[in-house]
């Protein structure tokens, strides 16, 4: 017998989770305090569907401007922490350390300076989403084969162009593994903090809703989010592929075949 | 171009490198350290040089020196006829132990990297770089990145890059060194093809003594730390060379007084 493809258990885990959901309420083993049906789910969602869009409208500016900020922060402190020595030696553990720490521990003081409104959440969540831009960025340059630079050089390669035509594409795969990792943060971040104090949003919503124990809207929420962190998890995929095509070939290939044998090789069409 | 008409006029006039008494102490904690002490030497154009010598001895460090990728103390190099305090691809072209290819670009962008770096046109890379390809025997993969290509074939790529902007003088730091026994002895033998029909002036690393005998037309042995030059073997074996000759006596004999002078340098 042929072992499936990953791909179709894959799917076929995720159909079977979806029929549970809608079946194991339905059968009264778990109340529906616990856990409502898919369907009662889509249902408030679907009668409050513009309540819930607005919510989703400000989670998403939030996450987006959070995301801008730990990545444009994150990539200018590494790339200087990173490329810089005596600045590696003095930081670099004072800001792994930094990263050990519960972020979230702060996040009443962010109320107290930037309110409760969207603001407190797009600083916590930017925060919480710098560490990895910055620690990935920095170690992406500190990685950085020498090699490679001792050959630009060899080829007359100026500071600038070794910067530009070297370290920027040699560090790109690292750096976007933080990113990738920086906006998923920074989506955890802005939910968790619309969660403990706010307004607006999800996680308002979802805080709101689990008060007054409306089990199928504080699903309808989680649903909301499941798909938001879904989508740009797809779409930093879609986007690592393209600006870093060699890196993903590569992984592809590695997972694919062993190396091509010879007779492939030769076969290979010539130039035209 | 007139800087051309330059190198090409001493070339004509004098040796393709010239190694006056150069000495160099690297900077340590207790003093410095000395690397190289007193080295001369004498390249002509066209000539296959090959030094060899044991671990540490500083023959990486002579050849970044003339690379000008690394400074000397003392003494002087001149490539050409004149000095080279930077790295000058016009006159010298580098090919390294590891292939040293940027991952992220296919073939033919990395033999065409010197180029861009200099702003040449697209069109005008690709038509110099294509018969790069062609001469290290690499036609039809100039679309394919580094990863998808053999130890042997990102050398050759190597090699193209070193050779796409026609300098004089290629060097090369144990350009086989991470190369399995075949394949090694293959790519020596396309490297005398390409030598032979490009006519340049190779300096080149190794520690093996086989590679040393079957390429060079002179050998200089180093010694260990401080590296000094212990000997200067011309190697009269006829060209083209072939694997055959290996086996005979007179490869035998050279192999083995390299072999001695190393051993005794210990």
């Amino acid at each position: 017998m042929q072992r499936p493809q990953p791909k179709t258990v894959r799917r076929g885990l995720l159909i079977a989770l979806l029929v549970l959901w809608e079946a194991v309420p339905l059968t009264g083993l778990l109340p529906e305090l616990f856990l409502p049906p898919l369907s009662k789910t889509l249902g408030v969602l679907w009668a409050d569907l513009d309540k819930y869009y607005a919510a989703l409208l400000v989670t998403l500016y939030e996450v987006v401007l959070a995301t801008a900020i730990a990545c444009g922060f994150g990539i200018v402190a590494g790339a200087t922490i990173g490329g810089i020595a005596a600045l590696r030696v003095l930081l670099l553990p004072v800001f792994s350390s930094l990263y050990a720490i519960p972020i979230v521990i702060l996040y009443p003081i962010f109320t107290a300076w930037f309110g409760i409104g969207s603001q407190s959440k797009i600083m916590f969540a930017g925060i919480y989403g710098f560490f990895p831009v910055m620690l990935s960025t920095a170690a992406g340059i500190r990685t950085i084969d020498p090699q490679f630079l001792l050959a630009a050089r060899s080829m007359g390669a100026t500071t600038t162009q070794q910067i530009t035509r070297v370290i920027i594409p040699a560090s790109l795969p690292t750096v976007f593994s933080g990113l990738r990792l920086g906006g998923a943060l920074a989506i955890i971040g802005v939910v968790v903090a619309e969660m403990l104090t706010a307004s607006a949003g999800i996680g308002y919503l979802v805080t709101l809703n689990r008060t007054i124990l409306d089990s199928p809207r504080v699903f309808a929420g989680i649903l909301c989010i499941l798909v938001l962190s879904i989508a740009y998890d797809i779409l930093s995929r879609l986007l690592e592929r393209r600006v870093v095509v060699w890196q993903s070939v590569g992984r592809r290939q590695q997972t694919a075949t062993v190396p091509r044998p010879a007779t492939q090789a030769v076969a290979a069409p010539s130039a035209a | 171009m007139q800087y051309l008409a330059d190198v090409k006029a001493a070339t004509a006039a004098g040796p393709a490198i010239e190694i006056d008494r150069v000495s160099h102490v690297y900077a340590g904690a207790e003093g410095g350290v000395p690397a190289l002490e007193d080295i001369s030497m004498s390249v002509g154009s066209g000539r296959f040089i090959v030094i060899v010598g044991p671990s540490g001895c500083g023959k990486t460090s002579l050849l970044m020196m003339m690379a000008g990728l690394r400074e000397h103390s003392e003494g002087r190099i001149n490539v050409h006829g004149a000095p080279i305090p930077k790295p000058d691809p016009d006159r010298v072209g580098v090919i390294f132990q590891e292939a040293s290819l940027f991952p992220w670009l296919t073939t033919f962008d990395n033999i065409e990297f010197p180029l861009s770096l200099r702003g040449v046109s697209r069109d005008e890379r690709r038509r110099r770089s294509r018969p790069m390809l062609s001469l290290v025997g690499l036609d039809g993969f100039g679309d394919r990145y580094p990863h998808e290509l053999s130890g042997g074939m990102k050398q050759r790529v190597s090699i193209a890059r070193g050779l796409v902007q026609d300098p004089p003088v290629l060097l090369m730091d144990e350009p086989f060194a991470a190369l399995d026994e075949q394949t090694r002895m293959t790519m020596g033998h396309e490297l005398l093809r390409i030598w032979s029909t490009t006519r340049k002036t190779v300096v080149f690393i190794t520690h093996s003594l086989t590679e040393a005998v079957y390429l060079a037309d002179e050998v200089y042995v180093m010694s260990s730390r401080p590296g000094r030059i212990i000997d200067h073997i011309q190697i009269d074996l006829p060209r083209p060379r072939t694997y055959e000759m290996m086996a005979t006596d007179t490869f035998g004999r050279l192999r083995d007084r390299i072999w001695q002078q190393i051993r005794a340098s210990h």
